[in-house]
């Protein structure tokens, strides 16, 4: 660090990275700051850098946070649908990430890697890189020191609207994973939580969905829906407890998970509950199920979730629906098509771009010009409330 | 896909594992089958086990093709 400045050499990071993992074939390390003519392409997730103040547990103790900076990690696309950050020009209006200044790794795993393994190697790296980058911050005095309520405080505000927040993550395997606390979500959901916990870096993405409305492990740490409900806690509502759930595959796991995190969310006693979401399609089928179990148990609900309604917004704009979602809020039409200009600088397998979800075979065009849905752009419609996407009454 | 066919006067069984997508879509037949990553088989089956369940689904599947019905109908 020089000052607040956080100097990276990317020499050193980059020993690190190739020796801490002997399946990384090549690595290269770039700098995409605001305003560049930079596009990164095939972008697997996004990391703060953040550095644990001394040994303690997990939502406990002071988080040294960098707040402008992010790890990107790009690679070849395994699955499907990973996503586009342009750091200036129309692409940078719906990406968080086209504000924040971007450590981006392009990673090129060994020969024979099984998807699974190459989507852990790309994880294991841009988690690495990002405890490598907020090392530094163990050193550094804070600008500003935020305090995360305990669950015991409740109990304090018994004259306010009781408020609970229901976090479903997207954990269906097949490429489509999510951790807590360093373990698989695909067991033990749904379960209670703690704010502190989770804004403690509890959650991590492992996910290959298509990128506008893939929660990043960045969207996690900061899930403004979090942040939002502890900054209110004791002035407006009393913020009763988080539970998060999961988004399987059959239908009966599905009424299974949808019932067990309605019970949770039903001991916390809570008059509301705002539901957030992961995905799309069969992730709709969760949230109406968990909307109509729980407004029929006389919790009220607002759910949170983007829509699918064509390139002209006329379509349907969800897979599933009940009557009982009578508060809903939009986070944008991922379907919208978007013209993205050349850029000078373009990070990451340029070859695997037609593969995007939300890309065309003609999209991209002969002046490196690119046609493309929201859908392809990291963090447009993300589901947690965490865009610059608004709308306006007019 | 399965509306526009059914405009076209052909009928249709929406073979589907999450049926409330189903219903909510407007598919008048509904096969439930198995899980979105494998909806006519299941890894967990041993291969006999699995081939009578998949036959089981698609000869469930021809019965609701040719059943009469008067609304959405799911063929559980």
């Amino acid at each position: 660090m020089e000052g607040k400045t956080l100097i990276l050499e990317p020499g050193a990071l980059r020993a690190f990275l190739m020796g801490r993992d002997e399946r990384i074939k090549t690595l290269e390390i770039s700098l995409a700051r605001p305003g560049e003519s930079v596009r990164m392409i095939c972008v697997k997730d996004v990391i703060a850098p953040w550095w644990k103040m001394g040994d303690f547990q997990s939502g406990a103790g002071r988080l040294q946070v960098l707040r402008n900076c992010a790890v990107v990690t790009c690679g070849r696309i395994v699955g499907f649908q990973e996503g586009i950050i342009d750091m200036s020009g129309p692409g940078a209006l719906y990406s968080p990430f086209a504000g924040t200044i971007n450590i981006v790794l392009e990673v090129e795993v060994v020969a024979g890697l099984s998807p699974h393994a190459h989507e852990e190697v790309l994880r294991e790296a841009g988690l690495a890189a990002a405890t490598f980058a907020g090392q530094p911050l163990r050193d550094v005095e804070a600008d500003e020191i935020l305090t995360w309520p305990s669950e015991a405080d409740s109990s304090m505000f018994s004259h306010l609207p009781r408020v609970a927040y229901l976090y479903p993550l997207l954990s269906q395997g097949l490429l489509h994973d999510t951790y807590v606390l360093g373990e698989n979500a695909n067991a033990g959901l749904p379960r209670l939580i703690s704010p502190a916990q989770l804004l403690d870096g509890a959650i991590i993405s492992g996910n290959c969905v298509s990128a506008c409305d893939k929660n990043t492990t960045y969207h996690h740490q900061h899930n403004p829906i979090l942040h939002e409900l502890c900054r209110e806690h004791g002035q407006s509502l009393n913020f009763v407890g988080t539970v998060i759930t999961h988004e399987p595959t059959r239908l009966a796991a599905k009424e299974a998970a949808a019932a067990g995190a309605s019970e949770l969310i039903r001991s916390l006693a809570p008059d509301g509950v705002i539901i957030s979401k992961e995905g799309f399609g069969n992730p709709d089928t969760d949230q109406m199920m968990l909307i109509r179990t729980l407004e029929q148990a006389g919790i009220k609900t607002v759910a949170l979730t983007d829509e699918y309604a064509g390139p002209d917004g006329c379509s349907q704009s969800l897979a599933d629906v009940t009557a009982e979602a009578d508060a809903m809020i939009s986070v944008g039409n991922a379907n919208e098509r978007i013209v993205l200009p050349p850029m000078q600088r373009i990070y990451g397998p340029v070859k695997d771009l037609n593969k995007l979800a939300g890309a065309c075979p003609q999209g991209l065009r002969q002046d490196g010009s690119l046609e493309i849905e929201l859908q392809g752009i990291m963090g447009a419609t993300n589901q947690l409330g965490f865009q610059p996407l608004r709308c306006r009454e007019v | 896909m399965v509306k526009e066919i059914e405009r076209a006067g052909i009928p249709v069984v929406h073979a589907c594992s999450i049926v409330p997508i189903s219903l909510t879509v407007g598919s008048n037949r509904i096969l439930p089958t198995i899980a979105i990553p494998h909806p006519f088989g299941d890894p967990e089956m041993g291969l006999a086990e699995e081939k009578g369940l998949r036959r089981a689904l698609v000869e469930k599947g021809l019965k609701a093709l040719a059943t009469g019905i008067e609304g959405q109908t799911v063929f559980s």
